[in-house]
Protein backbone atom coordinates (compact mmCIF):
# COMPACT_ATOMS: atom_id res chain seq x y z
CA UNK A 1 0.00 0.00 0.00
CA UNK A 2 2.73 2.72 0.93
CA UNK A 3 4.71 3.77 -2.15
CA UNK A 4 4.95 0.04 -3.81
CA UNK A 5 5.15 0.44 -7.50
CA UNK A 6 3.67 -2.37 -8.18
CA UNK A 7 -0.18 -3.58 -7.59
CA UNK A 8 -0.53 -5.22 -4.14
CA UNK A 9 -3.88 -7.17 -6.09
CA UNK A 10 -1.99 -8.33 -9.16
CA UNK A 11 0.88 -9.35 -6.62
CA UNK A 12 -1.63 -11.28 -4.58
CA UNK A 13 -2.84 -12.84 -7.66
CA UNK A 14 0.58 -13.78 -8.79
CA UNK A 15 0.93 -15.64 -5.29
CA UNK A 16 -1.65 -17.46 -5.44
CA UNK A 17 -1.78 -18.90 -9.31
CA UNK A 18 1.65 -20.06 -8.57
CA UNK A 19 0.75 -21.89 -5.51
CA UNK A 20 -2.37 -23.11 -7.91
CA UNK A 21 0.18 -24.77 -10.00
CA UNK A 22 2.43 -26.05 -7.42
CA UNK A 23 -0.39 -27.95 -5.39
CA UNK A 24 -2.56 -28.34 -8.65
CA UNK A 25 -5.66 -26.26 -6.99
CA UNK A 26 -8.75 -27.23 -8.39
CA UNK A 27 -9.35 -25.06 -11.39
CA UNK A 28 -13.10 -24.11 -10.20
CA UNK A 29 -11.92 -23.31 -6.82
CA UNK A 30 -8.64 -21.41 -7.71
CA UNK A 31 -11.11 -19.46 -10.31
CA UNK A 32 -13.17 -18.88 -7.23
CA UNK A 33 -10.61 -17.29 -5.04
CA UNK A 34 -8.95 -15.18 -7.83
CA UNK A 35 -12.51 -13.12 -7.13
CA UNK A 36 -13.13 -11.00 -3.54
CA UNK A 37 -16.61 -12.56 -2.44
CA UNK A 38 -18.35 -8.91 -1.80
CA UNK A 39 -16.62 -5.68 -2.41
CA UNK A 40 -18.29 -2.79 -0.95
CA UNK A 41 -16.99 1.04 -1.80
CA UNK A 42 -18.56 3.50 0.27
CA UNK A 43 -18.75 7.63 0.44
CA UNK A 44 -18.61 9.03 3.67
CA UNK A 45 -20.05 12.38 4.31
CA UNK A 46 -18.80 13.89 7.55
CA UNK A 47 -19.13 17.53 8.91
CA UNK A 48 -15.48 18.88 9.95
CA UNK A 49 -14.69 20.86 12.74
CA UNK A 50 -15.03 24.19 10.40
CA UNK A 51 -18.24 23.04 9.15
CA UNK A 52 -17.71 22.38 6.30
CA UNK A 53 -18.55 18.99 5.07
CA UNK A 54 -15.72 16.20 3.44
CA UNK A 55 -16.69 13.26 1.46
CA UNK A 56 -14.32 10.83 2.05
CA UNK A 57 -14.04 6.81 0.07
CA UNK A 58 -14.01 3.84 2.62
CA UNK A 59 -14.18 0.42 1.42
CA UNK A 60 -14.71 -3.22 3.21
CA UNK A 61 -13.77 -6.18 1.00
CA UNK A 62 -14.74 -9.81 2.13
CA UNK A 63 -12.39 -12.13 0.15
CA UNK A 64 -13.46 -15.88 1.26
CA UNK A 65 -15.90 -16.55 4.04
CA UNK A 66 -15.64 -20.46 3.48
CA UNK A 67 -14.10 -20.83 6.90
CA UNK A 68 -15.83 -18.65 8.94
CA UNK A 69 -16.68 -14.74 9.48
CA UNK A 70 -14.61 -12.52 7.61
CA UNK A 71 -11.87 -11.00 10.06
CA UNK A 72 -9.46 -8.07 9.18
CA UNK A 73 -8.15 -4.79 9.84
CA UNK A 74 -9.63 -0.89 9.17
CA UNK A 75 -6.71 0.98 7.72
CA UNK A 76 -6.98 5.13 7.58
CA UNK A 77 -4.16 6.22 5.11
CA UNK A 78 -3.91 8.49 1.93
CA UNK A 79 -3.17 5.67 -0.15
CA UNK A 80 -5.18 3.08 0.68
CA UNK A 81 -6.93 1.83 -2.46
CA UNK A 82 -9.68 -0.89 -3.01
CA UNK A 83 -6.88 -3.49 -4.79
CA UNK A 84 -4.79 -2.37 -1.68
CA UNK A 85 -7.54 -3.56 0.36
CA UNK A 86 -8.78 -6.68 -2.30
CA UNK A 87 -4.88 -7.72 -1.93
CA UNK A 88 -5.09 -8.02 2.01
CA UNK A 89 -8.57 -9.47 2.23
CA UNK A 90 -7.07 -12.37 0.31
CA UNK A 91 -4.16 -12.29 2.69
CA UNK A 92 -6.25 -12.61 5.26
CA UNK A 93 -7.84 -15.66 4.05
CA UNK A 94 -4.36 -17.26 4.28
CA UNK A 95 -3.19 -16.12 7.55
CA UNK A 96 -6.51 -17.00 9.19
CA UNK A 97 -6.30 -20.64 7.44
CA UNK A 98 -2.64 -21.26 8.53
CA UNK A 99 -3.20 -20.91 12.15
CA UNK A 100 -6.54 -22.85 11.91
CA UNK A 101 -8.85 -20.44 13.29
CA UNK A 102 -12.37 -20.33 12.04
CA UNK A 103 -12.25 -17.17 10.11
CA UNK A 104 -12.24 -15.98 6.60
CA UNK A 105 -10.43 -12.96 5.03
CA UNK A 106 -12.09 -9.66 5.09
CA UNK A 107 -9.97 -5.83 4.93
CA UNK A 108 -11.04 -2.61 5.07
CA UNK A 109 -9.56 1.02 5.09
CA UNK A 110 -10.79 5.08 4.27
CA UNK A 111 -8.97 7.45 2.50
CA UNK A 112 -7.49 10.13 4.39
CA UNK A 113 -5.14 11.74 6.36
CA UNK A 114 -5.50 10.77 10.29
CA UNK A 115 -3.11 13.24 11.40
CA UNK A 116 -4.67 16.49 10.11
CA UNK A 117 -7.66 15.44 11.52
CA UNK A 118 -9.15 16.03 15.18
CA UNK A 119 -10.49 13.97 17.34
CA UNK A 120 -14.19 14.57 17.20
CA UNK A 121 -13.43 14.56 13.24
CA UNK A 122 -12.27 10.95 13.37
CA UNK A 123 -15.48 10.24 15.56
CA UNK A 124 -17.69 11.23 13.43
CA UNK A 125 -15.68 9.91 10.21
CA UNK A 126 -15.44 6.42 11.85
CA UNK A 127 -19.22 5.91 12.98
CA UNK A 128 -20.38 7.20 9.76
CA UNK A 129 -18.16 4.26 8.24
CA UNK A 130 -19.31 1.78 10.35
CA UNK A 131 -22.99 3.06 9.70
CA UNK A 132 -22.71 2.86 5.59
CA UNK A 133 -21.09 -1.20 5.84
CA UNK A 134 -22.91 -2.11 8.91
CA UNK A 135 -24.85 -4.63 6.45
CA UNK A 136 -21.85 -6.43 5.89
CA UNK A 137 -19.96 -6.50 9.30
CA UNK A 138 -21.39 -8.50 12.64
CA UNK A 139 -19.52 -11.15 15.27
CA UNK A 140 -20.87 -13.70 12.42
CA UNK A 141 -20.49 -11.97 8.92
CA UNK A 142 -17.36 -9.62 9.69
CA UNK A 143 -15.23 -8.91 12.30
CA UNK A 144 -13.04 -5.96 11.87
CA UNK A 145 -10.09 -4.97 13.68
CA UNK A 146 -6.86 -2.25 13.84
CA UNK A 147 -4.51 -1.57 11.32
CA UNK A 148 -2.56 1.17 10.21
CA UNK A 149 -3.41 4.29 12.23
CA UNK A 150 -6.09 2.89 13.73
CA UNK A 151 -7.05 2.23 17.44
CA UNK A 152 -8.53 0.86 20.60
CA UNK A 153 -10.71 4.31 20.35
CA UNK A 154 -11.25 3.64 16.78
CA UNK A 155 -12.69 -0.10 17.61
CA UNK A 156 -15.02 1.03 20.50
CA UNK A 157 -16.55 3.64 18.31
CA UNK A 158 -17.19 1.04 16.02
CA UNK A 159 -18.76 -1.13 18.57
CA UNK A 160 -20.58 1.40 19.89
CA UNK A 161 -22.28 2.31 16.87
CA UNK A 162 -23.35 -1.19 15.65
CA UNK A 163 -24.58 -1.72 19.07
CA UNK A 164 -26.66 1.37 19.12
CA UNK A 165 -28.18 0.20 15.50
CA UNK A 166 -29.03 -3.28 16.81
CA UNK A 167 -30.29 -2.05 20.35
CA UNK A 168 -27.70 -4.04 22.74
CA UNK A 169 -23.93 -4.11 23.33
CA UNK A 170 -22.19 -6.25 21.00
CA UNK A 171 -18.75 -6.61 21.88
CA UNK A 172 -18.08 -9.68 19.10
CA UNK A 173 -18.11 -7.18 16.56
CA UNK A 174 -14.61 -5.75 16.34
CA UNK A 175 -11.91 -6.74 18.02
CA UNK A 176 -9.23 -4.76 19.32
CA UNK A 177 -10.92 -2.89 21.71
CA UNK A 178 -10.33 -1.71 24.97
CA UNK A 179 -10.18 -3.76 27.85
CA UNK A 180 -13.04 -1.64 29.70
CA UNK A 181 -15.32 -2.65 26.82
CA UNK A 182 -13.90 -6.72 25.92
CA UNK A 183 -11.01 -6.54 24.60
CA UNK A 184 -8.70 -9.43 25.10
CA UNK A 185 -5.07 -9.47 28.07
CA UNK A 186 -2.12 -9.63 25.70
CA UNK A 187 -3.62 -7.91 22.46
CA UNK A 188 -0.88 -5.73 22.64
CA UNK A 189 2.09 -8.10 22.53
CA UNK A 190 0.30 -10.95 20.66
CA UNK A 191 1.99 -10.31 16.96
CA UNK A 192 5.33 -10.34 19.23
CA UNK A 193 4.69 -12.96 21.00
CA UNK A 194 3.98 -14.86 18.38
CA UNK A 195 6.70 -14.17 16.38
CA UNK A 196 8.75 -15.37 19.15
CA UNK A 197 6.89 -18.58 18.99
CA UNK A 198 7.80 -19.18 15.89
CA UNK A 199 11.22 -18.41 15.95
CA UNK A 200 11.40 -20.77 18.80
CA UNK A 201 10.05 -23.25 17.12
CA UNK A 202 12.29 -22.76 14.13
CA UNK A 203 15.73 -22.77 16.19
CA UNK A 204 14.63 -25.89 17.23
CA UNK A 205 14.57 -27.21 13.80
CA UNK A 206 17.64 -25.82 12.73
CA UNK A 207 19.68 -27.08 15.47
CA UNK A 208 20.56 -23.89 17.15
CA UNK A 209 20.24 -22.27 20.53
CA UNK A 210 18.26 -19.23 20.80
CA UNK A 211 20.35 -17.79 23.71
CA UNK A 212 22.81 -15.54 22.89
CA UNK A 213 21.60 -15.72 18.86
CA UNK A 214 22.28 -12.11 17.52
CA UNK A 215 19.09 -10.40 16.76
CA UNK A 216 18.46 -7.44 14.04
CA UNK A 217 15.15 -5.79 14.39
CA UNK A 218 13.98 -3.27 11.99
CA UNK A 219 11.00 -0.71 13.28
CA UNK A 220 10.46 -0.15 16.99
CA UNK A 221 6.53 0.21 17.20
CA UNK A 222 4.46 -2.29 18.79
CA UNK A 223 5.83 -5.70 17.22
CA UNK A 224 9.95 -4.28 16.79
CA UNK A 225 9.96 -3.07 20.42
CA UNK A 226 8.18 -6.46 22.29
CA UNK A 227 9.72 -8.54 19.81
CA UNK A 228 13.25 -6.80 20.88
CA UNK A 229 12.10 -7.12 24.69
CA UNK A 230 10.77 -10.95 24.43
CA UNK A 231 13.52 -12.43 22.70
CA UNK A 232 16.10 -10.22 25.18
CA UNK A 233 14.02 -11.92 27.68
CA UNK A 234 14.76 -15.09 26.16
CA UNK A 235 18.68 -14.89 26.49
CA UNK A 236 19.07 -13.29 22.91
CA UNK A 237 21.59 -10.49 22.06
CA UNK A 238 19.99 -7.40 20.35
CA UNK A 239 23.00 -5.67 18.60
CA UNK A 240 20.43 -3.18 16.19
CA UNK A 241 16.80 -2.12 16.10
CA UNK A 242 15.70 0.99 13.85
CA UNK A 243 12.58 2.91 13.15
CA UNK A 244 11.37 5.47 10.52
CA UNK A 245 14.67 7.98 11.06
CA UNK A 246 17.50 5.48 10.86
CA UNK A 247 18.93 2.59 13.44
CA UNK A 248 21.54 1.99 15.88
CA UNK A 249 24.23 -0.80 16.40
CA UNK A 250 26.26 -2.38 19.10
CA UNK A 251 27.86 -5.73 18.61
CA UNK A 252 27.96 -6.25 22.22
CA UNK A 253 24.23 -5.96 22.99
CA UNK A 254 21.60 -3.08 23.32
CA UNK A 255 19.38 -3.28 26.36
CA UNK A 256 15.77 -3.11 24.24
CA UNK A 257 14.26 -1.28 27.52
CA UNK A 258 16.74 1.59 27.72
CA UNK A 259 16.28 1.89 23.55
CA UNK A 260 12.54 1.60 24.56
CA UNK A 261 12.59 4.96 27.09
CA UNK A 262 15.60 6.45 24.61
CA UNK A 263 12.58 6.52 21.93
CA UNK A 264 10.10 7.69 24.26
CA UNK A 265 12.21 11.04 25.40
CA UNK A 266 13.39 11.77 21.94
CA UNK A 267 10.90 10.11 19.74
CA UNK A 268 12.99 8.14 17.93
CA UNK A 269 15.90 5.02 18.40
CA UNK A 270 18.38 7.42 16.83
CA UNK A 271 21.43 9.08 18.90
CA UNK A 272 21.27 6.35 21.45
CA UNK A 273 24.50 6.99 23.52
CA UNK A 274 25.37 3.07 23.68
CA UNK A 275 25.08 2.72 20.29
CA UNK A 276 26.05 3.72 16.96
CA UNK A 277 23.84 4.78 14.31
CA UNK A 278 23.53 3.77 11.04
CA UNK A 279 20.90 3.67 8.01
CA UNK A 280 17.98 1.13 7.60
CA UNK A 281 19.75 -0.23 4.53
CA UNK A 282 22.62 -0.98 6.44
CA UNK A 283 20.83 -2.21 9.53
CA UNK A 284 19.36 -5.09 7.12
CA UNK A 285 22.64 -6.05 5.70
CA UNK A 286 24.67 -6.36 9.49
CA UNK A 287 25.91 -9.39 10.61
CA UNK A 288 23.59 -11.05 12.72
CA UNK A 289 21.68 -14.85 13.15
CA UNK A 290 18.16 -13.67 13.26
CA UNK A 291 16.75 -10.56 11.37
CA UNK A 292 13.26 -9.29 12.05
CA UNK A 293 11.97 -7.09 9.22
CA UNK A 294 8.96 -5.45 11.73
CA UNK A 295 8.40 -2.35 10.10
CA UNK A 296 6.69 -2.09 6.35
CA UNK A 297 6.51 -3.87 3.39
CA UNK A 298 8.75 -4.52 0.35
CA UNK A 299 12.52 -3.60 2.42
CA UNK A 300 14.27 -6.86 1.01
CA UNK A 301 14.48 -6.33 -2.19
CA UNK A 302 16.69 -7.87 -5.28
CA UNK A 303 19.28 -4.73 -4.52
CA UNK A 304 19.88 -5.92 -1.10
CA UNK A 305 19.00 -9.40 -0.57
CA UNK A 306 22.31 -10.54 -1.82
CA UNK A 307 24.24 -8.73 0.94
CA UNK A 308 21.49 -9.87 3.78
CA UNK A 309 24.22 -12.24 6.45
CA UNK A 310 21.09 -13.37 8.67
CA UNK A 311 20.61 -17.13 9.07
CA UNK A 312 16.84 -16.57 9.77
CA UNK A 313 14.59 -13.69 8.80
CA UNK A 314 11.28 -13.51 10.52
CA UNK A 315 8.88 -11.77 9.11
CA UNK A 316 7.07 -9.54 11.57
CA UNK A 317 5.99 -7.27 9.04
CA UNK A 318 3.52 -8.09 5.81
CA UNK A 319 4.76 -8.49 2.93
CA UNK A 320 8.77 -7.14 3.32
CA UNK A 321 10.64 -9.23 1.46
CA UNK A 322 9.50 -8.97 -2.44
CA UNK A 323 9.33 -11.99 -4.79
CA UNK A 324 13.00 -11.36 -6.25
CA UNK A 325 14.35 -11.13 -2.89
CA UNK A 326 12.69 -14.16 -1.54
CA UNK A 327 14.23 -15.95 -4.38
CA UNK A 328 18.15 -15.19 -3.56
CA UNK A 329 16.91 -15.70 -0.42
CA UNK A 330 16.17 -19.02 -1.15
CA UNK A 331 19.66 -19.92 -3.09
CA UNK A 332 21.28 -18.48 -0.28
CA UNK A 333 19.70 -20.87 1.77
CA UNK A 334 18.50 -18.42 4.22
CA UNK A 335 15.71 -20.08 6.38
CA UNK A 336 12.56 -17.64 6.24
CA UNK A 337 9.48 -17.36 8.64
CA UNK A 338 6.80 -16.12 6.13
CA UNK A 339 4.73 -13.03 7.67
CA UNK A 340 1.97 -15.25 7.07
CA UNK A 341 2.83 -17.48 9.65
CA UNK A 342 5.15 -15.35 11.52
CA UNK A 343 2.44 -12.50 12.18
CA UNK A 344 -0.27 -14.51 12.77
CA UNK A 345 -0.24 -13.92 16.51
CA UNK A 346 -2.41 -10.78 16.07
CA UNK A 347 -4.93 -12.37 14.45
CA UNK A 348 -4.95 -15.19 16.43
CA UNK A 349 -5.27 -13.20 19.81
CA UNK A 350 -8.02 -11.56 17.92
CA UNK A 351 -9.86 -14.51 17.76
CA UNK A 352 -9.57 -15.17 21.46
CA UNK A 353 -11.26 -12.10 22.12
CA UNK A 354 -13.83 -12.65 19.92
CA UNK A 355 -14.36 -15.55 21.50
CA UNK A 356 -14.27 -14.04 25.23
CA UNK A 357 -16.79 -11.66 23.82
CA UNK A 358 -19.43 -14.37 22.38
CA UNK A 359 -18.98 -16.69 25.68
CA UNK A 360 -19.30 -13.16 28.04
CA UNK A 361 -15.95 -14.69 29.65
CA UNK A 362 -12.32 -13.78 29.85
CA UNK A 363 -8.96 -15.68 30.38
CA UNK A 364 -6.21 -14.76 32.12
CA UNK A 365 -3.17 -13.37 30.23
CA UNK A 366 -1.16 -16.56 31.54
CA UNK A 367 -3.94 -18.60 29.80
CA UNK A 368 -4.38 -16.67 26.38
CA UNK A 369 -0.41 -16.60 25.86
CA UNK A 370 -0.07 -20.68 26.59
CA UNK A 371 -3.03 -20.66 23.91
CA UNK A 372 -1.45 -18.52 21.62
CA UNK A 373 2.04 -20.35 21.72
CA UNK A 374 0.21 -23.91 21.51
CA UNK A 375 -1.71 -22.50 17.81
CA UNK A 376 1.76 -20.91 16.98
CA UNK A 377 3.85 -23.95 17.27
CA UNK A 378 1.02 -26.02 15.59
CA UNK A 379 1.06 -23.70 12.87
CA UNK A 380 4.75 -24.02 12.36
CA UNK A 381 4.88 -27.74 12.72
CA UNK A 382 2.36 -27.95 10.19
CA UNK A 383 4.43 -25.59 7.55
CA UNK A 384 7.67 -26.61 8.01
CA UNK A 385 6.64 -30.68 7.83
CA UNK A 386 4.93 -29.70 4.40
CA UNK A 387 7.49 -28.13 3.44
CA UNK A 388 10.14 -31.21 4.02
CA UNK A 389 7.67 -33.40 2.41
CA UNK A 390 7.42 -30.85 -0.69
CA UNK A 391 10.61 -29.71 -0.81
CA UNK A 392 9.55 -25.92 -0.79
CA UNK A 393 10.29 -22.98 1.01
CA UNK A 394 8.73 -22.40 4.15
CA UNK A 395 6.45 -19.77 1.97
CA UNK A 396 5.33 -21.72 -0.41
CA UNK A 397 4.38 -24.96 2.21
CA UNK A 398 2.58 -21.71 4.33
CA UNK A 399 0.71 -20.93 1.06
CA UNK A 400 -0.23 -23.92 0.15
CA UNK A 401 -1.23 -25.22 3.76
CA UNK A 402 -3.69 -22.16 3.77
CA UNK A 403 -4.87 -22.42 0.00
CA UNK A 404 -5.74 -26.04 0.52
CA UNK A 405 -7.47 -25.76 4.20
CA UNK A 406 -9.68 -22.73 2.42
CA UNK A 407 -10.19 -25.11 -0.90
CA UNK A 408 -11.58 -28.00 1.67
CA UNK A 409 -13.85 -25.98 3.07
CA UNK A 410 -14.99 -24.62 0.19
CA UNK A 411 -15.52 -27.56 -1.81
CA UNK A 412 -17.44 -29.58 1.37
CA UNK A 413 -19.36 -26.77 1.71
CA UNK A 414 -20.43 -27.08 -2.21
CA UNK A 415 -20.88 -23.93 -4.48
CA UNK A 416 -24.99 -22.93 -4.22
CA UNK A 417 -27.25 -23.44 -5.83
CA UNK B 1 -1.49 -29.29 24.48
CA UNK B 2 0.84 -31.46 26.93
CA UNK B 3 -0.99 -34.04 28.96
CA UNK B 4 0.61 -36.62 31.53
CA UNK B 5 -0.26 -40.04 32.06
CA UNK B 6 0.20 -41.34 35.48
CA UNK B 7 -0.05 -44.86 35.93
CA UNK B 8 0.01 -47.82 38.52
CA UNK B 9 1.21 -51.06 37.33
CA UNK B 10 2.47 -54.25 38.74
CA UNK B 11 6.30 -53.69 38.95
CA UNK B 12 7.05 -57.50 37.00
CA UNK B 13 4.99 -55.14 33.76
CA UNK B 14 7.93 -52.64 34.24
CA UNK B 15 10.47 -53.41 31.77
CA UNK B 16 8.45 -54.05 29.11
CA UNK B 17 6.43 -51.14 29.61
CA UNK B 18 9.07 -48.79 29.62
CA UNK B 19 10.44 -50.09 26.13
CA UNK B 20 7.05 -49.87 24.54
CA UNK B 21 6.57 -46.69 25.04
CA UNK B 22 10.04 -44.69 24.31
CA UNK B 23 9.40 -46.82 20.49
CA UNK B 24 5.88 -45.12 20.83
CA UNK B 25 7.92 -41.80 20.79
CA UNK B 26 7.70 -40.76 24.36
CA UNK B 27 10.83 -38.82 25.05
CA UNK B 28 10.94 -39.40 29.02
CA UNK B 29 9.40 -41.39 31.88
CA UNK B 30 9.60 -41.05 35.80
CA UNK B 31 9.76 -43.97 37.72
CA UNK B 32 8.50 -44.24 41.23
CA UNK B 33 7.89 -47.59 43.87
CA UNK B 34 4.72 -46.96 45.55
CA UNK B 35 2.40 -48.63 47.65
CA UNK B 36 -1.41 -48.53 46.89
CA UNK B 37 -4.69 -49.99 47.25
CA UNK B 38 -7.91 -50.01 44.69
CA UNK B 39 -11.64 -51.23 44.88
CA UNK B 40 -10.03 -54.81 46.01
CA UNK B 41 -8.86 -53.10 49.22
CA UNK B 42 -5.20 -55.02 49.34
CA UNK B 43 -6.63 -58.50 48.84
CA UNK B 44 -6.01 -60.55 45.66
CA UNK B 45 -8.57 -62.54 43.73
CA UNK B 46 -7.01 -65.81 45.44
CA UNK B 47 -7.99 -64.09 48.86
CA UNK B 48 -11.01 -63.39 50.62
CA UNK B 49 -10.92 -59.71 51.58
CA UNK B 50 -11.46 -58.23 55.24
CA UNK B 51 -12.27 -55.53 56.69
CA UNK B 52 -8.55 -54.71 56.85
CA UNK B 53 -6.84 -52.61 54.11
CA UNK B 54 -3.97 -53.77 53.25
CA UNK B 55 -1.39 -51.58 50.47
CA UNK B 56 0.03 -53.45 47.64
CA UNK B 57 3.16 -52.92 45.77
CA UNK B 58 2.72 -51.39 42.68
CA UNK B 59 5.15 -49.22 40.32
CA UNK B 60 3.88 -45.39 39.24
CA UNK B 61 5.13 -44.18 35.50
CA UNK B 62 4.53 -40.84 34.62
CA UNK B 63 4.95 -40.09 30.94
CA UNK B 64 3.99 -36.00 30.10
CA UNK B 65 3.55 -36.39 26.13
CA UNK B 66 1.78 -34.44 23.18
CA UNK B 67 -1.95 -34.92 23.89
CA UNK B 68 -2.16 -36.75 20.19
CA UNK B 69 0.21 -39.69 21.39
CA UNK B 70 -1.96 -40.16 24.55
CA UNK B 71 -4.32 -42.49 22.98
CA UNK B 72 -1.57 -44.63 21.76
CA UNK B 73 0.51 -44.58 24.96
CA UNK B 74 -2.91 -45.83 26.61
CA UNK B 75 -3.38 -48.45 24.31
CA UNK B 76 0.01 -49.60 24.88
CA UNK B 77 -0.01 -49.71 28.39
CA UNK B 78 -4.17 -51.54 28.50
CA UNK B 79 -1.73 -54.32 26.11
CA UNK B 80 1.37 -55.25 28.22
CA UNK B 81 -0.14 -54.10 31.71
CA UNK B 82 -2.96 -56.67 31.22
CA UNK B 83 -2.39 -59.62 33.94
CA UNK B 84 -5.33 -61.16 33.48
CA UNK B 85 -6.84 -60.48 36.68
CA UNK B 86 -7.95 -57.85 39.32
CA UNK B 87 -5.27 -55.23 40.89
CA UNK B 88 -3.48 -54.86 36.98
CA UNK B 89 -3.48 -50.79 37.71
CA UNK B 90 -4.55 -47.41 36.52
CA UNK B 91 -4.20 -45.42 33.97
CA UNK B 92 -4.79 -41.57 34.98
CA UNK B 93 -4.60 -38.44 32.10
CA UNK B 94 -3.95 -34.79 33.49
CA UNK B 95 -3.69 -32.05 31.92
CA UNK B 96 -0.54 -30.08 31.98
CA UNK B 97 -0.53 -26.09 31.71
CA UNK B 98 3.02 -25.81 30.63
CA UNK B 99 6.67 -27.81 30.81
CA UNK B 100 10.20 -26.45 31.58
CA UNK B 101 13.15 -27.53 30.29
CA UNK B 102 15.74 -25.69 33.12
CA UNK B 103 19.13 -26.89 30.62
CA UNK B 104 18.07 -25.03 27.48
CA UNK B 105 14.97 -22.84 29.14
CA UNK B 106 12.61 -24.22 26.17
CA UNK B 107 8.87 -24.46 26.95
CA UNK B 108 5.40 -26.20 26.51
CA UNK B 109 6.16 -29.08 23.38
CA UNK B 110 9.73 -27.86 22.88
CA UNK B 111 10.63 -28.74 26.97
CA UNK B 112 9.03 -32.10 26.14
CA UNK B 113 10.76 -33.44 22.70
Amino acid sequence: MQSTKFNPWEMALEQLDSVARKMKLNPNVHAILRHPKKSLIVSIPVRMDNGSVRVFTGYRVQHNISRGPGKGGIRYHPDVTLDGVKAMAMWMTWKCAIVNIPFGGAKGGIVCKPEEMSSDELERLTRRYTSEIILMIGPERDIPAPDVNTNQQIMAWIMDTYSIDKGYSVPGVVTGKPLSIGGSLGRNEATARGCVYTLMSAVKYLGLDLHRQRVVVQGYGNVGWNSAKLLFEQGCKIIGVSDVEGGIYNSDGLDPYKVYEHSRKTGSVVNYKEAENLTNQELLTLNCDILMPAAIETQITKSNARRIKAKVLLEAANGPTTPEADKILEDKGIFVIPDILANAGGVTVSYFEWVQGMQAYFWSEREINLKLRDIMQKAFDNVYRLSRKKKVTMRTAAYILAVSRVADAHLTRGLYP
Amino acid sequence: MLKKIECFIQPSKLDTIKDAIFSAGAEGLSVTDVRGVGRQRGYTAEEKPKKKVKFLPKTKLEIVVDEEMVEDIIALIKKLGRTGTIGAGKIFVVPVEDAVRISTEEVGKSAIY
